[in-house]
């Protein structure tokens, strides 16, 4: 086995993902028309292109949802094991936090937070 | 438990400490006066510098995750003196600079990853340690925010570097799924050589040639070390690459002992096709930065010869030359960094007639270079020397010759920028600079650096000692 194995898992990989594609190109009826380039096939037909610039205010507000996301992901294996540990755990946690909430400051204090 | 655990980690604690300052700093004041705060931030990275020589201590927490020893703690101290250096060049690029404390909060944070890096003892905390060093840095070679070729640097490093990191991530997912840990002290046990453990080698091996930028994973070196900022080149070809250096040891010569015979092969081939490219390329180049990008790619395969020898001669000579390399290479930057940021000019052919208003500067440049090129009174010899005398151990005399007949050929490109400095007449030759004392400290370092290393016999017996036992 072992090389062996690996090459026909690629094969089977590739065959898999590639003939799926192939198939549906060579069994599928063709018709083409505008409606159906769109990538929404419902509503008004859109206008003008998708390369225009987006207010930079949607990726800040992002990343600092990313942030306090992970903060309560962290917090869930936390609350289940902080009474065992104790005071131990109540400190790092805070020590955790105030890490973030100084991220959260510098955010702030650089007008993240403020909509233009 | 608690008083261990803070001297264990005190690197990364005072570490976390001068970043909280700083980020402080941004979010309390209104940092308007930069050259105090300038001066803050390396005093404080000099105190953190003396201080890494004190409380080490050896031992481990959270179950073998993090490690520590008196190698380690000398590790991270080449990485300590090495940053200091760098901020003392950025000075001057720095002084008007609008994100003056955001570059010193990303800088030392990447070095925070790398400490936890260097002292894993886990594959888990590894790739922690790794992908906070590496992302950082992007945005760091952004930083020069009114040049498009700054971002193009970072966006380059930032997909290159990501994939070299799925690369590597796999390796280990492979070697997590056929021994069962991840922990370094007990993988050793499960690794029989089977092919699939041989496959997830040859990964996590490709993860670190892409870092090191051996060949042939080198190709973003060059336009990275172009576009970025000349601090974080620096940074990137000195401290960057000498912490991967650092923790390729422990991984190759610890954990995959057992594969010796394999990796001796894979080094012999990234050796031989590291130093040939390196040199050639760097020939033909015009913009000084990627230039030395070049040469330091060339570089980090004599550090691979060393290493391939698989004896602690051999890691202490990669040690040693990491020093010297730390001094030369940051010497020929600091002179860099400071032309680029009075004068703007970073071709080599704007260096012609460089000596005509900056003696002193000409001879710090070339000293370096010489250090570089490995020339005898200079304490780059003395690193090539003990490297090239570890990788010949092996008895390859082959993999020898090819690696010091290159080293006649790189004379000849760091002797083509000593030429145009010194030799070479310009109309208009870059005028004569004034650097702040800061710059000026650094480059005096570097230049008692490469002198004092090379005749210290002293320091290449003291690694040895520490790595023998």
């Amino acid at each position: 086995m072992g090389p062996a194995a690996l090459i026909l898992l690629a094969i089977c990989g590739i065959a898999f993902a590639g003939g799926g594609i192939l198939l549906s190109r060579a069994l599928a009826k063709k018709s083409a028309n505008v409606v159906k380039g769109e990538p929404y096939e419902c509503g008004i037909p859109t206008t003008g292109t998708s390369w225009i610039q987006f207010h930079v205010g949607y990726y800040l507000f992002a990343l600092i949802f990313l942030v306090f996301d992970v903060e309560l992901v962290f917090m869930y294996p936390w609350a289940v094991v902080v009474q065992k540990i104790g005071m131990t755990a109540f400190a790092e946690i805070i020590i955790f936090m105030f890490i973030l909430f100084m991220g959260l400051l510098y955010a702030w204090k650089k007008g993240a937070l403020k909509w233009m | 438990m608690s008083i261990d655990f803070l001297i264990l980690m005190k690197s990364e604690m005072s570490l976390t400490l001068i970043i909280f300052i700083l980020l402080s700093l941004k979010v309390f004041t209104n940092d308007k006066n930069h050259v105090a705060l300038l001066n803050l931030t390396n005093i404080l990275l000099a105190a953190n510098f003396v201080f890494g020589f004190f409380f080490n201590a050896s031992g481990e927490l959270f179950n073998g995750m993090f490690h520590t020893n008196n190698v380690i703690a000398l590790e991270k101290n080449i990485l300590n003196l090495g940053t200091l250096i760098v901020s003392l060049q950025a000075f001057d690029w720095l002084k008007n600079h609008k994100h003056l404390l955001e570059f010193y909060v990303l800088l030392l944070t990447t070095l925070l990853g790398m400490d936890f890096m260097i002292s894993s003892g886990n594959f888990l905390m590894f790739f922690l340690g790794l992908e906070l060093s590496s992302i950082p840095l992007a945005a760091l070679a952004n930083l020069d925010l009114e040049k498009r070729k700054s971002s193009e640097a970072a966006m380059k490093m930032i997909l290159s570097s990501a994939f070299a990191s799925c690369i590597t991530l796999f390796g280990i997912s492979l070697l997590y799924g056929t021994t069962g840990t991840l922990n370094f002290a007990e993988m050793p046990k499960h690794l029989t050589g089977s092919e699939l453990q041989l496959f997830s080698f040859i990964f996590i091996f490709t993860g670190f040639a892409f870092k090191l930028s051996a060949v042939p994973f080198h190709l973003w070196t060059a336009d990275v070390y172009e576009g970025a900022p000349v601090p974080v080149t620096s940074y990137l070809s000195v401290i960057s690459k000498g912490s991967i250096v650092f923790i390729f040891i422990s991984v190759l010569f610890t954990l995959f002992r057992s594969f010796e015979g394999m990796w001796y092969n894979m080094l012999y081939l990234t050796i031989v096709l590291t130093i040939t490219i390196g040199n050639l390329f760097a020939i033909r180049q015009n913009n000084i930065k990627r230039f030395l990008a070049f040469s330091s790619i060339a570089q980090v395969g004599y550090i691979l010869l060393g290493l391939s020898s698989g004896t602690g001669a051999g890691a202490t000579s990669a040690i040693y030359f990491l020093i010297v390399y730390t001094f030369s290479n940051l010497g020929a930057f600091g002179v860099i960094a400071l032309v680029s940021a009075h004068a703007g000019k970073e071709e080599i052919t704007d260096y012609k007639g460089f000596y005509a208003n900056n003696p002193t500067l000409s001879w710090v440049l070339t000293i370096s270079l010489f250090s570089l090129a490995g020339i005898p009174p200079t304490a780059g010899f003395f690193g090539k020397m003990f490297l090239v005398t570890a990788g010949a151990g092996k008895g390859n005399y082959v993999l020898v010759t090819i690696a010091v007949m290159n080293m006649v050929v790189s004379l000849y490109y760091y002797l083509r920028i000593v030429r145009s400095i010194f030799m070479d007449k310009n109309e208009t030759p870059i005028a004569k600079l004034k650097g702040s004392n800061s710059i000026k400290l650094a480059l005096a370092v570097c230049m008692i650096g490469v002198v004092v290393t090379g005749f210290a016999t002293g320091l290449f017996e003291n690694i040895n000692t520490l790595i023998g036992k």
